[in-house]
């Protein structure tokens, strides 16, 4: 799809351990995978495959052990400034995690202040922006705990996407949500995905799958089983596994 | 803060949609709310209130409560001119300006203190000039330069010589002088300073017997016509005359409760003379010798009188004998004999007509008895003694007459008052002042709190400063005890140390009575502290010597400019010693008690925000001081204020523990009274009451901080 060479994120053979005191989870082990300029790549896997802790690695929100991850062309590892990093890739969680205390628009507006060090008025009209791109402008001065849950995740969209983030990260972003609600949250994905975003997505919506996904990744036990396009993987798959997976879930 | 609370009203009221039913009409004046606040109360609660308004009412309009609240305040007076208790160096700065012809060898160090020293005790100055105007405390003198004006307490050698009819004075003065006294009136540039206190006294006109004038200063007519000459009379006294119940009665002492409530301590010889009851006593002589059998009857004769009367229904009363008085060892019986007149009494005594007699007058001496028995030298009378009553007879007073000399400075025709010593007041300019020896709070009042020390002023004062410093422990340690985030908090080594560290203070203090904590502070920690000096090693003492010398630099600049003297930092102590008063032991324990509380407090505030939000707030760039600025900490006061302002009222109140280290706080104060005046009941309530009023100021702030940080949704 992209005439770009350089992937945008190169995961290399990354490896994850969590140490808790009920034992040793091997949440990734040997991880690899590129996502290019412009791709929207889809992960699919069962709970507790290591999906989250790949979102969650490729943020730096947790360490790597071992292997490397690459995004635009900084190493995260011993990265100097990480926070600049982390304010070229967008995240979206699957608890929405809107600041409570803030209106919808101061949530947009914060980070922009205290890491982008834009004005006020700049920060203020780019909120506004956003929350008529997702659709909500009569919510901007609305506390997270008035909104829907498909609000609220709206907002946390908006929220990251003023930080002109060149890469969104997606963790389950619907299925916190009521099934009416998921429509409004995946029409804004699928938006954003035509407008060339880079996206990485956790999530079983097969809808969005097929309409925006360039490809989809399957993984079990901390690995990638399978990659495949999303009509192929899901159709089609080639490992035992993906079928008993998909079988469960369609 | 502000324009976020502006957006949130704004916000609630554009919440509204227009189609939605138009509100019940809100009540508008402060008035109207309560009436439609207490018309929805419970009818039990309607009782209960009116009742506290009455017993509030009449605590407050009561005598006895209000000389309670008042001692329990600390007696403030509305405004005062006792603002401190000063000792000051006053004098010309003296600037050494010249160079060091060192031929000696001096050190530097040496020369430098050499220096300093002439500073700290400026030298004697000599000057000469013609006498202007002498006074018996300053001497003015023109000089080459001026007029200079000296006390005399400065000067240190003095030469005179006439010169042409006029004076010539050598003086050798030191530019320092001390002026030690009560600063009145202080702003940033002078201060006044009360040197000599005035003396005077009050008294009725009904005791002037004379009065003369002794000295009359007239006064400037030409530049204020209407106004009176100053005279200086001598008044001659009567004594002064006291009616009360007698207390205690020596050769060399008397002390008297007054009947309008006070009592009076009195020298003997102040006395003139005083009249109380008096009980004169003597037995026939051949009763003396006799044995009372069963049967017999004793007489005791008495004279008639209400005294007499009154004295034997006390007897009857306090010592349950009954009157007529009935032997008690066995069937004999007294009869008493009612006598008209003093003389008949003692002449049947004398001749056996009676066993023996009573008589109760005004005494202390019974003349009446000693005539009749001057008049009757051959009477016989055995153990003839008259017996002052020593303590709870009535009793009146009359004082020695005496002068007093000074100013009638107020006279009406029921008092008049007499200045005997006049003030002397002082002005002190703020920057001649080069060193401050003691700067002590004057009297409590209510332009200056510095000077209230006890009551509910250093209940308060003592809260606030334990909490301040509990806040600080509380946050450090409650900080500690949540670093289990692996994102910050990488070594394991320390962050074992730290969470076993804050849990074993949180736990071993939980555990622990807070008044034993109060005991240990006061009993245990600050005499182990105040025997053992801390020694420093050199090394330290010299660097931290010199950086406190380069801090110090600017504070003396500043000090030098007189505009408010702040001090400076001093020399760093070496060795250290901890000499901790009684207050800051109680502040101290408190604050060591409560920490623990409001660790946990921080701890659950801060673990209450899920993670969520800082992962949240990290992804988007921000960095882990900035999430926690701008993310965490918000919403962690939020849900941490609420219990904090809880914790202050327990600590408000926990505070009455303090009175365990002698400190005169607001039970204390309250106990004092109760063993001074036996008014437990009063005593109680007031300390009780003076608490409540307090908390529920104060939980009423809770509530409103409560409702002001609920989040809508
Ligand atoms: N902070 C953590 N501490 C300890 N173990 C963790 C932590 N985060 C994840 N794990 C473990 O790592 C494994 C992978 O977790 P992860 O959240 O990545 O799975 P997932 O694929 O996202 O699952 P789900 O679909 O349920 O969200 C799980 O076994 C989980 O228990
Ligand atoms: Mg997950």
């Amino acid at each position: 799809m992209s005439e770009k060479k350089e992937p945008i994120i190169q995961v290399r053979n990354v490896h994850k351990q969590f140490h808790t005191l009920h034992g040793t989870v091997h949440a990734l082990r040997g991880v690899s995978m590129d996502v290019m300029p412009g791709e929207v790549v889809l992960i699919v896997g069962p709970s507790g495959s290591g999906k989250s802790t790949l979102l969650r690695c490729i943020n730096r929100l947790e360490a790597v052990d071992s292997g490397e991850i690459i995004v635009d062309g900084i190493p995260l590892k011993g990265a100097r400034n990480i926070n600049k990093v982390r304010a070229e890739v967008g995240m979206v969680f699957q608890q929405f995690n809107l600041f409570p205390d803030r209106t919808a628009l101061d949530n947009i507006i914060l980070a922009q202040r205290v890491v982008r060090k834009r004005s006020k008025a700049e920060a203020e009209e780019k909120a506004r922006y956003l929350l008529a791109k997702v659709g909500i402008p009569e919510k901007a001065d609305v506390y997270p705990g008035q909104l829907s849950g498909g609000q609220q995740q709206r907002v946390a969209i908006a929220r990251a996407l003023a930080m002109d983030p060149k890469i969104m990260l997606f963790d389950e972003p619907t299925s916190a949500l009521d099934p009416e609600m998921i429509k409004e949250v995946l029409d804004v994905m699928l938006e954003l995905a035509r407008e060339g975003m880079t996206m990485v997505v956790v999530s079983h919506e097969m809808g969005f799958a097929k309409a925006a996904a360039d490809r989809a990744v399957f993984m079990d036990a901390g690995q990638i089983v399978e990659e495949a396009p999303p009509e192929i993987l899901f159709e089609n798959p080639s490992h035992e596994r993906t079928k008993l997976f998909l079988s469960k879930i369609l | 803060m502000p324009d976020e609370r502006t957006r949130t009203e704004q916000q609630n009221a554009s919440m509204l949609p227009p189609d939605a039913p138009i509100p019940e009409m809100e009540a508008r004046g402060p008035y109207e709310r309560f009436i439609n606040w207490a018309a929805d109360l419970p009818w039990w609660a309607i009782i209960l209130g009116v009742v506290a308004v009455i017993v509030l009412y009449s605590m407050l309009t009561s005598a006895a409560y209000r000389r309670v609240l008042r001692y329990l305040t600390d007696s403030p007076e509305t405004s005062t001119e006792n603002l401190y208790k000063a000792v000051l160096v006053v004098g010309e700065r003296v600037e050494i300006v010249g160079e060091y012809a060192g031929e000696t060898g001096d050190t530097v160090v040496t020369v430098i203190n050499q220096l300093l020293k002439n500073e700290a005790n400026p030298t004697l100055v000599s000057k000469a000039g013609f006498l202007v105007n002498e006074t018996p405390a300053r001497l003015t003198l023109q000089t080459d330069s001026g007029l200079i004006l000296l006390p005399k307490d400065n000067i240190v050698e003095e030469e005179r010589e006439e010169i042409d009819g006029k004076v010539l004075v050598r003086v050798t003065y030191t530019q320092s002088r001390t002026v030690i006294g009560t600063i009145t009136a202080i702003n940033d540039k002078t201060m006044r300073i009360r040197t000599v206190d005035e003396e005077k006294e009050t008294f009725p006109t009904s005791r002037v017997l004379s009065r003369e004038v002794v000295e009359t200063t007239p006064c400037d007519h030409e530049a204020e016509p209407d106004c009176q000459d100053t005279q200086i009379v001598t008044i001659q006294r009567r004594g002064e005359t006291f009616t009360g119940t007698l207390t205690t009665l020596s050769n060399t002492n008397l002390s008297i409760a007054l009947d309008d409530g006070g009592s009076r301590e009195l020298k003997m010889r102040d006395v003139e003379y005083f009249t109380v009851a008096a009980l004169t006593r003597a037995f026939s002589p051949d009763a003396v010798e006799r044995t009372v059998t069963d049967g017999d009857t004793v007489r005791i004769g008495y004279e008639e009188s209400d005294v007499a009367e009154d004295f034997l229904a006390s007897l009857s009363e306090k010592d349950r004998v009954r009157v007529p008085l009935v032997y008690s060892e066995g069937e004999a019986e007294v009869e008493l004999v009612r006598y008209d007149d003093v003389d008949a009494l003692l002449a049947d005594t004398a001749n056996g007509e009676l066993d023996g007699m009573l008589y109760i007058a005004p005494g202390p001496q019974h003349p009446q008895v000693d005539a009749w028995v001057e008049s009757h030298p051959d009477a016989n009378l055995a153990e003839l003694a008259t017996q002052v009553c020593q303590s709870g007879c009535r009793i009146t007073v009359k004082l020695v007459d005496d002068e007093i000399t000074g100013r009638v400075a107020a006279e009406d025709k029921d008092t008049i008052t007499v200045v005997t010593t006049e003030p002397e007041y002082a002005e002190v300019a703020q920057a001649d002042i080069l060193e401050r020896r003691k700067m002590e709070p004057g009297t409590c009042a209510l332009n200056n709190l510095r000077g209230c020390n006890a009551g509910i002023f250093l209940t308060l004062r003592v809260t606030f400063q334990a909490y301040g410093l509990a806040l600080i422990i509380g946050l450090i340690v409650g900080i500690m005890r949540v670093q289990t985030n692996p994102m910050t908090f990488r070594s394991k080594l320390m962050q074992t140390f730290f969470t076993s560290a804050s849990t074993l203070y949180v736990e071993v203090v939980r555990g622990i009575p807070l008044l034993v904590i109060l005991l240990y502070a006061g009993f245990v920690v600050s005499p182990y502290l105040r025997d053992h000096p801390i020694n420093m090693p050199d090394v330290l003492v010299v660097v931290m010597n010199a950086i406190l010398a380069v801090l110090n630099a600017p504070l003396k600049l500043w000090n030098s400019l007189g505009i408010a003297y702040i001090g400076d930092l001093g020399t760093f102590p070496d060795p250290i010693r901890v000499n901790l008063n009684d207050e800051q032991e109680a502040v101290l324990g408190l604050a060591f008690g409560y920490g623990a509380f409001v660790a946990e407090i921080f701890r659950a505030g801060i673990q209450s925000i899920s993670r969520g939000q800082m992962e949240a707030a990290r992804s988007l760039g921000m960095s882990y001081p900035q999430a926690m600025r701008y993310v965490v900490l918000p919403q962690a006061i939020r849900t941490v204020l609420p219990p904090l302002g809880n914790d202050f009222i327990a600590m408000l109140k926990d505070s009455a523990l303090i009175s365990v280290l002698a400190l005169p706080d607001l039970l204390q104060l309250g106990r004092l009274y109760i063993s001074r005046t036996f008014r437990a009941f009063e005593g109680y309530n007031s300390v009780a009451v003076l608490y409540l009023l307090m908390t529920l100021f104060l939980s009423m702030l809770v509530r409103i901080i409560e409702r002001r940080s609920r989040l809508p949704g």
